[in-house]
């Protein structure tokens, strides 16, 4: 039963481990570790990184799928860089989608947990009710009622019609189209606002209350206290909103299919199209590995610009 | 603690078991295949007794009429040979398309499945279908029909049904506006002519015609005019003949001006065979491209109203009436022999030709044809009357080769630009050509 027993109290304190286990009961307990973690070990092995070394090759080869690969050393890379105008349409697009929409999103997302942090009787109720949506925001679903309600003919325009205003085919207008998807993915808000919420109710309320003592107003409360009590979450939700934003596919392929003339062709969808319906797995790798690059370069550099206006707490002031 | 305990016990047991189930499923698979190897060997070798229990597996796209129907044809093989049993796969055109590269990837593509004329040439250069050559035909499809369907002298897919390409058009409402309707064998010029006529008679937000932006409706003129093709001998030849481009799409853009055609923004919302957004159904155009197999959905939509008339033609003729879905055996398949039977019972036998009905077109074997003709719907009979008009001056079935999906991608995309007012029609040609050019000395090399 010894084993069982550390097992069980294995994950409480790493002191606690050291100074009571013998050392031949500690390889023991890494081996059950390692057996407790085997089923998503040998997953993430199969399914994850044995893939990733693969589309690492298949990158400087020639894959149709049907035919085996050729080796073409740097060919695809070359070609990207220096033959692709679709490569720089389809990166500009999402840099656009990125740059508008993170911030809109981490805005509003803001803006609707500090309205449902409030104590108010039944906001459990206005909670769910707001967070409801978002489970269903991602899906399929919503991008093809998306593209009813911002059709030519769609619910938009019709209310539109009545103040008067001729509408626009908001999906099929080159200058439109990526603003209804900048829109359908600020309105997926949920997760990031739970998030906020979360950290709302973290702020220690003693804080609010020593600063109304001195006289502060809500706005000053609110950048002298919540914006940096708050700016971890912010961190967290703008980091990954940015890696998500970037890998944004299902309402450009669904609602618009990249158009109109390449309007809305995002990244991720130009990969798509290339692996899947041009079958140039080479290639499509190739773009796979430049975007993961570009994806952490802006992560790293997130992480850098994080010194200058992230407060944790428990380092007494600025991050390391 | 004791109970806590055995809880961990039981959860270790229960990783492990997690864990080597993961670990086995692996191994369970190349298992699986050894078996089957080693039963093709067998069978390979001495002709299968007729007992053995074969399972063929089958795939096929289409409309979920075409699904059920194709089911209960599979269940009566299965009554009449009960040795073999089916494992079916059927989705839609998109998702078919999609999933069967990776499948040839892997080599696994299934027994028997349906091929299409836009890409079983490409199927047949990387060695994925088998020879169906020795498949006694004769009494069921014409041999003309056959010998056009060849490659390399070789049949690799059994027809099944005829199908042609014509226009489809909103009868009730030409008649309405007093508008003379299409006749068989019109002419670009008259089809042209008409459009500007159908105009003016026609209230503003209802078009005669749609834009076109595709590669497919050029190479239609283009061939209709007698010059070659756009891609021919399997992409090593390249024409796209700047004359005709240039007089064609001036003609278009003479009609965006004039509204003959819609604009671009609402063109690019239409969706054929939905309710709201099929460009014809929906009220806002009075024609459209419609095919023998395709048509009955048009006419579903908009029952009683709808007419057909074929392709305009040019001095070489016009449109394409033949032979484009088929059945195709793997040339990986590890009963090819059963696989073979099937393909020839499922154009020959007339109970599966009643199962089928016109889900697939008009059979193409016409005994069976002439069973189902007393039964027929009228959005069946549309169907057999693009067939009918085109046949007379039809040209082949152009599919675009191998290796020129993104060229098909890329000439809509440039043409869309045009149709935007963002691009010259000048230099639309030139980057559609030079890609083209490109890919043919590529597939030349």
């Amino acid at each position: 039963m010894g084993t069982a027993e550390t097992l069980t109290q294995a994950p409480h304190t790493k002191a606690a481990r050291t100074s009571l286990r013998k050392r031949k009961n500690k390889e023991e307990t890494n081996l059950a570790g390692y057996i407790f973690i085997a089923p998503w070990l040998i997953g993430f092995l199969l399914l994850t990184l044995w893939p990733i070394a693969q589309s690492f090759y298949l990158s400087f080869t020639e894959y149709s799928l049907l035919e085996a690969p050729v080796w073409t050393g740097t060919d695809n890379y070359a070609n990207i860089f220096r033959n692709d105008d679709t490569f720089t349409k389809s990166l500009s697009v999402t840099f656009i989608f990125v740059l508008i929409s993170v911030p809109l999103k981490l805005f509003f997302s803001l803006l609707v947990a500090m309205a449902l942090s409030k104590n108010i009787r039944g906001m459990n109720v206005y909670r769910t009710a707001i967070y409801f949506p978002s489970l269903i925001g991602g899906s399929i679903a919503v991008a093809a009622l998306w593209r009813n309600m911002f059709g030519l003919e769609g619910y938009v325009n019709q209310v539109l019609s009545w103040f008067g205003i001729q509408g626009v085919g908001w999906i099929t207008n080159p200058d439109t189209a990526l603003g209804t998807l900048i829109l359908l993915n600020t309105w997926q808000f949920g997760s990031t606002m739970v998030i906020f919420l979360a950290g709302l109710k973290q702020i220690p309320q003693e804080l609010y209350e020593s600063a109304s003592v001195d006289g502060a107003g809500r706005f000053r409360k609110f950048v002298s206290i919540t914006l940096p009590m708050l700016s971890p979450v912010m961190f967290f939700n703008l980091v990954l909103g940015v890696i998500g934003s970037f890998q944004t596919f299902t309402s450009a392929f669904i609602i618009t299919k990249g158009g109109p003339i390449n309007s809305t062709y995002v990244y991720a969808l130009f990969l798509y199209e290339k692996a899947f319906k041009h079958y140039q797995m080479g290639y499509a790798s190739a773009l796979a590995w430049i975007l993961l690059v570009i994806v952490a370069v802006l992560t790293a550099l997130n992480f850098l610009a994080s010194r200058y206006w992230v407060f944790y707490e428990s380092d007494g002031g600025r991050a390391k | 603690m004791r109970k806590r305990g055995s809880a961990s016990l039981l959860l270790l047991s229960l990783a492990l078991t997690l864990g080597m189930t993961a670990c086995s499923s692996g191994g369970g698979n190349s298992n699986t295949s050894g078996n089957n190897a080693a039963g093709n060997e067998a069978g390979a070798n001495n002709e299968p007794a007729k007992t053995e229990a074969t399972t063929l597996s089958i795939m096929w796209w289409g409309p979920d009429a075409r699904h059920e129907a194709t089911k209960n044809a599979l269940s009566i093989y299965t009554k009449q040979n009960a040795n073999v049993t089916f494992k079916p796969e059927f989705m839609a055109w998109d998702a078919y398309w999609q999933k069967l590269p990776t499948l040839a990837a892997s080599k696994s593509i299934t027994d028997v499945l349906q091929m299409d004329a836009a890409f079983i040439t490409e199927y047949v250069s990387r060695g994925q279908l088998e020879d169906l050559s020795d498949i006694d035909l004769s009494g069921i499809v014409d041999p003309k029909v056959i010998e056009n369907l060849k490659i390399d002298g070789k049949l690799y897919g059994i027809p099944l049904s005829q199908n042609a390409q014509g226009i489809a058009y909103n009868k009730e409402e030409l008649e309405k506006y007093g508008i003379a309707l299409p006749k068989q064998n019109w002419t670009y010029d008259e089809f042209f002519q008409w459009a500007r006529d159908a105009h003016a008679k026609l209230p503003e937000g209802k078009y005669p015609i749609g834009d076109s932006i595709g590669w497919d409706s050029f190479n239609f003129y283009q061939t209709s005019m007698g010059k070659d093709p756009v891609m021919a001998e399997e992409g090593k030849k390249f024409t796209l003949d700047k004359d005709l481009f240039m007089t064609y799409y001036k003609t278009y853009e003479e009609f965006r001006k004039a509204k003959i055609v819609p604009p671009a923004e609402q063109a690019a919302a239409f969706l054929e065979n939905d309710p709201q957004a099929d460009p014809m159904a929906s009220g806002v155009l009075l024609t459209r491209g419609a095919t023998t197999g395709s048509v009955s959905a048009l006419e579903q939509l908009m029952p009683g109203k709808v007419g057909v008339v074929n392709m305009p033609i040019g001095p070489s003729g016009g449109g394409w009436a033949q032979s484009t879905i088929f059945l195709s055996v793997s040339a990986n398949s590890k009963h090819k022999d059963e696989a073979k039977k099937f393909v020839q019972w499922f154009i020959s036998d007339k109970e599966a030709g009643k199962a089928l009905g016109l889900t697939r077109g008009i059979p193409i074997n016409p005994e069976i044809y002439k069973e189902l003709e007393p039964t027929l719907e009228p959005k069946d009979k549309l169907g057999k009357e693009i067939y009918d008009l085109s046949v007379e001056k039809a040209l082949p079935f152009y599919s675009a080769a191998a290796g020129f999906t993104e060229w098909v991608d890329t000439y809509k995309k440039e043409m869309e630009a045009v149709t935007y007012g963002q691009q010259s029609i000048e230099d639309a040609y030139e980057k559609i050509n030079k890609m083209g050019m490109d890919l043919a000395a590529k597939a030349g090399s």
